[in-house]
């Protein structure tokens, strides 16, 4: 028994370009989340992620001719659409993100252990801790923000990520070692980590 | 190994994403005798776990239905401009036509100008000038207004603005007081079909062709067809197009 076959991007796109809307609609379907999320993720806003997938979308259907699959995936060529459009939103309005939240008392919310596997303050504990993480993913620069949204979120390859970001695979492999760095920095700043716990980074051992 | 090599590789090893298995091993190793690196691992495989956490959580995020809608209404006007606009491609070919087919394109263009121009200039005796638009605005897309009907006689449901993509009202709202658009009548796109009788509409801004413009009539610049036009296209339930206007 064969599987039915999945078209492919190219495939699908190549008859959305001819005026198939069945095409255009699967197209959309598979790929719409991954652009919206992208967006939601570099933008922390519903809005701009909604205009973003909005633009992003319109432009396939205007410029779709403009891809071409020999130089890397539908996946990648959207993302890098949804990053110009992210920029170009959020260039002058860029939101003012806290990093240490505060509870109604005023007292800081206590987060143990982020960062750590084992987390002994349950599902709202947890949850918390994913909001400080994603406005720590925001109040990253742009720059390192990218290509953590697109190589940690989306799971993207680094070659994927590149194509996305028009750089070399070496810029966005640096760009990811310095992005780590700084988000493990600015987490541990919110969340105060307690001295117990290994300050790896700056620290040198030469075994 | 030493830490600095080992510190190249942490990003990847907690990734799984290293390809080379001698390398690998011998990062694996060496956490076993350095405490820190291995600390240092232990951090980023945390960090990527907790990240992943996070996108689980948006796994289930998509663009609300409005967003869904006009793409498709978007699509929808756009298949209908470009299956007949054959202007431009005849055109492309002119050049190898010979001079005396050339000289009866000249001519063709010349009357269509002509047509246009004698068009225009009736629409635009036919506008309202500003102030008197004051008093009687034309129909646009702000919240709180209404759409003009399609068949300009009759009022259309009432819309209400939380079915407005918030990309229009964004746009609108920097809009000085003094841009007034002008706007055609509402085109409508399907025969015969009344929609007072809606319960609601959409009215989407997208921008089409200027070859769209022949679609209802309207006359063609051959120079500009391919050149974007905005237009509103007004969407049913659901979701597709039951009128088009244009707008300068």
């Amino acid at each position: 028994m064969t599987k039915p076959m999945v078209p492919s991007d190219a495939e699908l796109l190549r008859l959305m370009l001819a005026g198939d809307e069945q095409a255009f609609t699967a197209l959309y379907r598979r790929h719409k989340g991954l652009v919206y999320r992208f967006a939601l993720l570099m933008s922390g806003q519903a809005s701009v992620a909604e205009e973003v997938t909005q633009e992003v979308f319109l432009a396939l259907l205007r410029n779709g001719r403009r891809y071409d699959p020999e130089r890397g995936s539908l996946k990648a060529y959207l993302c890098g659409a949804a990053r110009n459009q992210v920029l170009l939103l959020t260039e002058k309005e860029r939101p003012y993100v806290r990093l240490v939240e505060e509870a109604d008392d005023g007292k800081a919310v206590p987060i143990a252990q982020l960062i750590s596997g084992d987390d002994p303050l349950g599902d709202c504990a947890r949850n918390e801790a994913n909001r400080l993480v994603r406005q720590a993913v925001l109040a990253l620069p742009a720059r390192y923000r990218e290509v953590i949204v697109l190589c940690d979120f989306q799971e993207m390859s680094y070659a994927e990520a590149a194509l996305a970001l028009d750089c070399p695979v070496g810029t966005v492999n640096s760009r990811l070692h310095r992005g780590h760095a700084l988000l493990l920095k600015k987490l541990r700043a919110a969340v105060r980590l307690d001295s117990a716990a290994p300050d790896a980074q700056g620290m040198r051992c030469f075994a | 190994m030493n830490c600095q090599d080992f510190e190249k590789l942490a990003l990847d090893l907690a990734r799984n994403s290293l390809l080379d298995a001698a390398a690998r091993d011998q990062g694996l190793i060496h956490t076993e005798v350095c405490s820190r690196c291995a600390a240092r691992l232990a951090e980023e495989r945390a960090l990527l776990a907790r990240v992943r956490a996070v996108a689980a959580e948006l796994a289930g995020e998509d663009p609300p239905a409005r967003v869904d809608a006009a793409l498709l209404a978007a699509f929808r006007a756009q298949t209908a401009a470009t299956a007949s606009s054959t202007v431009i491609p005849a055109f492309d070919r002119s050049w190898r036509w010979s001079s005396w087919k050339l000289a009866a394109v000249a001519a063709g263009m010349l009357i269509v100008i002509s047509v246009m121009a004698i068009f225009w200039k009736s629409a635009n005796s036919r506008i309202p000038r500003r102030e008197e638009r004051a008093v009687a605005p034309a129909p646009v897309n702000t919240p709180g207004h209404r759409a003009a009907p399609p068949d300009g006689r009759e009022q259309m449901s009432a819309e209400h603005p939380k079915n407005l993509p918030k990309r229009v009202r964004r746009r609108e709202s920097v809009d000085s007081p003094d841009e007034v658009e002008v706007v055609t009548r509402f085109f409508p796109l399907r025969e015969g079909e009344d929609l007072t009788t809606m319960d609601s509409l959409q009215v989407v801004r997208v921008e089409l062709p200027g070859s769209a413009l022949g679609e209802v009539g309207l006359p063609v610049d051959p120079e500009t067809a391919n050149e974007p036009v905005k237009a509103d296209v007004v969407l049913g339930q659901d979701g597709l197009a039951r009128a088009i206007r244009f707008v300068r």
